[in-house]
């Protein structure tokens, strides 16, 4: 789904991302930890296609993202780590805005905004502008927008941050389930317990390079996530 | 205490003096000084010397009728409307807005410290205000009718109570604004609707001060026996400028009487207003019908709702719209003094008024910049259209399609208003409704260039995106120098040859310019797009 080979990014003199390689299966929830400008959110921006990277490939469904980056978008969601979304448009003519773009059909936006937004206790509050939205409402829109297209492949940054914690099981449970469909989520959190449970695979990446990725057996052995990932950032 | 207080409120007030918003960062002292010494000069110098005049033409008559309390009622009544206006927003936010307030009333801060500071600072905007009117008309005074030790005191008198009543209005209004805006629903237009209001209202005024004042002078008489049969007050108001002691005694009892019950009123709902949340209407989500759109469309609606949310917005960059609309009415009904002035008074062409129509109408176009922000006022939700599947080159021409929307059509209304008025040819009609159109595609273009060139993606208030964006400030610069230019060129190089020939080359030459700018944001801008 996800194919990422010998991606570099720098900012200036500073290598932000620097020869990174990982796939991501169907299927798979893939995590993606790292300490505090790791390389994270850029990783993830160069694969959203929001970010020009210097070296490497990557492909999504096969497709590369700088040969035909809108064919890439068709078939992904991106979830930044900040909800700046259109603080100008009502909640529901975000979601409107974003199906269109999507060329998503009247029934099937009415039918996914009512099966998303009501386990979020979202749907009474869409004709409120966003600008009136907390910070937890805005990031539930953006999940909400995010699985409205039904994308293959869904990139979030720090999807927990603001999510109450009824909201946040939700979204583990719709994360679950989008995959088990055949699609796939790569994913950063900080929040490691979250990553052993809910991730199949799992990549620590420091100082913009990737130092352990595997499964989630493979990468914490007989040790906690947590253990492993301040034993790797201590090296 | 209340000195700390002070100081962090007079800092809030005058924080654009040294902090630059844009940057995020203290201005250096040379700038601090500039920007302070552009604001004096735009008070005292612009704003205190227009004052100066209208008072030095009224004040010599008035006294000479012996009127003198004339003088002073009217100059006080400008000077508190002033006051008031300049203030009143500034009385909202700061009063019953302030975001400080949940952290100033969690510390052990005597709430009455906290208010006095507030009311402090309120009445030194209002102050600010007044002060640029009414002293004009105390020193325009003492220099014209002669200086008396009597007629100082008396205008000190005045000036101070003409500062409180400023201050008790704006917080009576203020409390007014915030309860209004609670209630309204679509803010922006009412705001931008008022605003224009206002503006025409100014412009009203401006345009007719001196019939107004001329009105003044000669029925001073008839008015000053009106004023002191219908509205008492206002004569012992303006007795005070005099000096007389009996008003003046009256006037400060009832300032003072005033000034207490308000600060008495404002302590007991203070605590309540600043910490109690606003009554919105919530509106509940029923699902409907939508209506489909294509990208295309739909990256257009989404630019319409961006303009259309921010009064900051429409006013600096859509004012074009209002103005074509207006022009083209005024041509109407004015056109054949219009024609008139220019062909039998000044002896210009029928050809020379066509062109100069044309290209006033261009210049009006230009009053709308709306793709030079357009950019910029993505902010930081500019992630949102680099990961959508649509082009940047879709993402920019959606912003110039709204621009044309709303350039486009007034502009062909204001067209046609030139064509009716000076009837000509079928041809040189085709190039009177065609030529602003080509103008406008290309400043909607340059517009996205420069905003390409110089984007500020960092703003905190949308002010800075709009009013302090060069982009915005070239463009609409860039198109009065072009009219001016095809102007002198048709003068001095196409009188002989006529309006057509002149606007089908005119015409050509802004194609031209226009499609090098789209090149450029084809290849050159959309790639900067999508590393902003």
């Amino acid at each position: 789904m996800l194919e990422i080979r010998n991606l570099t990014k720098s900012f200036g003199e500073k290598k932000a991302v620097d020869n990174l390689s990982l796939e991501i299966k169907p299927g798979e929830i893939y995590g993606f930890i790292g300490h505090n400008g790791a390389g994270k959110t850029t990783t993830l921006k160069s694969v959203a296609g929001i970010l020009q990277f210097d070296e490497g490939e990557i492909k999504i469904g096969g497709i590369s993202i700088k040969e035909d980056p809108i064919a890439c978008k068709k078939i992904l969601a991106y979830i930044p780590d900040n909800p700046d979304i259109y603080e100008f448009m009502t909640g529901i003519k975000y979601l409107n805005f974003i199906a269109d773009i999507f060329g998503v059909g009247a029934k099937e936006r009415q039918e996914r905004i009512k099966k998303y937004a009501d386990p979020f206790e979202l749907t009474k509050d869409l004709a409120e502008p966003v600008s009136a939205y907390s910070h937890g409402m805005k990031q539930k829109l953006a999940v909400i927008s995010a699985w409205l297209h039904e994308p293959k492949l869904i990139i979030m940054d720090e999807p927990f941050v603001g999510l109450d914690p009824k909201a946040a099981h939700i979204l583990k449970e719709m994360m679950r389930e989008f995959c088990d469909k055949g699609n796939a989520i790569f994913f950063s959190t900080h929040v490691l317990e979250v990553a052993q449970k809910l991730c199949d695979k799992v990549a620590i990446i420091k100082n913009g390079k990737l130092i352990r990725s595997g499964t989630m057996e493979e990468v914490r052995g007989d040790d906690s996530l947590e253990e492993v990932f301040l034993e790797l950032e201590e090296e | 205490m209340f000195k700390v207080l002070f100081k962090k409120q007079l800092y809030q007030l005058n924080q654009s003096f040294f902090y630059d918003s844009k940057k995020g960062k203290l201005r250096s002292k040379a700038g601090s000084i500039g920007f302070i010494a552009f604001f004096v000069v735009l008070m005292v110098g612009v704003l205190g010397s227009m004052f100066a005049y209208f008072s030095a033409m009224i004040c010599k008559p008035l006294f000479s009728a012996g009127l003198g309390w004339l003088y002073f009622t009217l100059i006080s009544l400008v000077s508190i409307m002033m006051g008031v206006f300049g203030s009143v927003f500034n009385t909202y936010s700061s009063l019953y807005q302030a975001k400080d307030n949940n952290l100033l009333l969690s510390l052990p801060i005597p709430v009455r410290y906290l208010l006095a500071s507030r009311l402090l600072g309120v009445y030194l905007m209002g102050t600010m205000y007044s002060i640029v009117v009414i002293l004009p008309a105390v020193i325009v005074r003492l220099v014209v009718a002669g200086f008396s030790a009597k007629a100082l005191f008396g205008s000190l008198v005045l000036m101070a109570a003409i500062t409180v009543i400023v201050l008790i209005l704006s917080c009576a209004l203020g409390l007014v604004v915030a309860k209004v805006s609670v209630k309204i629903k679509n803010k922006s237009i009412v705001t931008t609707v008022l605003s224009l209001g206002f503006l025409a209202l100014y412009y009203y005024v401006y345009a007719n001060a001196y019939t107004l004042l001329q009105t003044v002078i000669q029925n001073a008489q008839t008015i000053g026996e009106k004023v002191k049969g219908m509205a008492y007050p206002l004569y012992i108001f303006g007795k005070v400028g005099e000096g007389e002691l009996l008003p003046l005694a009256i006037t400060v009892l009832c300032v003072g009487a005033l000034f207490v019950l308000t600060y008495i009123l404002m302590e007991r709902s203070f605590l309540k207003i600043a910490t109690s949340s606003a009554k919105t209407v919530r509106r509940e989500y029923r699902e409907k019908q939508t209506k489909l759109k294509s990208a295309d469309s739909a990256l257009l609606s989404k630019e319409l709702s961006r303009l259309l949310s921010s009064p900051t917005y429409m006013l600096n960059c859509a004012l074009g719209v209002v103005f074509l609309v207006v022009g083209g009415i005024a041509l109407l009904f004015k056109g054949e003094w219009l024609v008139d002035l220019l062909i039998r008074e000044m002896g210009f062409g029928k050809d020379f008024a066509i062109v100069i129509g044309t290209l006033v109408v261009c210049m009006l176009t230009t009053m709308n910049d709306l793709t030079a922000p357009s950019i910029s006022l993505e902010g930081k939700s500019i992630w949102l259209s680099q990961s959508l599947p649509v082009s940047a080159w879709q993402v920019l021409r959606s912003k110039f399609n709204m621009h044309m929307l709303l350039t486009g059509i007034p502009s062909l209304f204001c067209s046609v208003c030139v064509c009716i008025v000076l009837r000509p040819s079928a041809a040189v009609c085709a190039a009177v409704l065609i030529f602003p159109l080509l103008f406008a595609a290309l400043f909607a273009v340059l517009g996205l260039v420069l905003n390409l060139k110089m984007p500020n993606l960092n703003w905190t208030n949308e002010t800075s995106a709009v009013k302090q964006s060069f982009s915005v400030l070239i463009t609409l610069f860039a198109g009065w120098i072009l009219s001016f230019i095809f102007a002198a060129v048709y003068y001095l190089l196409f009188l002989p040859v006529g309006a057509l020939w002149f606007m089908v080359i005119a015409s050509a030459v802004v194609t031209v310019l226009c499609a090098l700018c789209i090149l450029w944001l084809k290849k050159r801008g959309t790639e900067i797009y999508k590393n902003l």
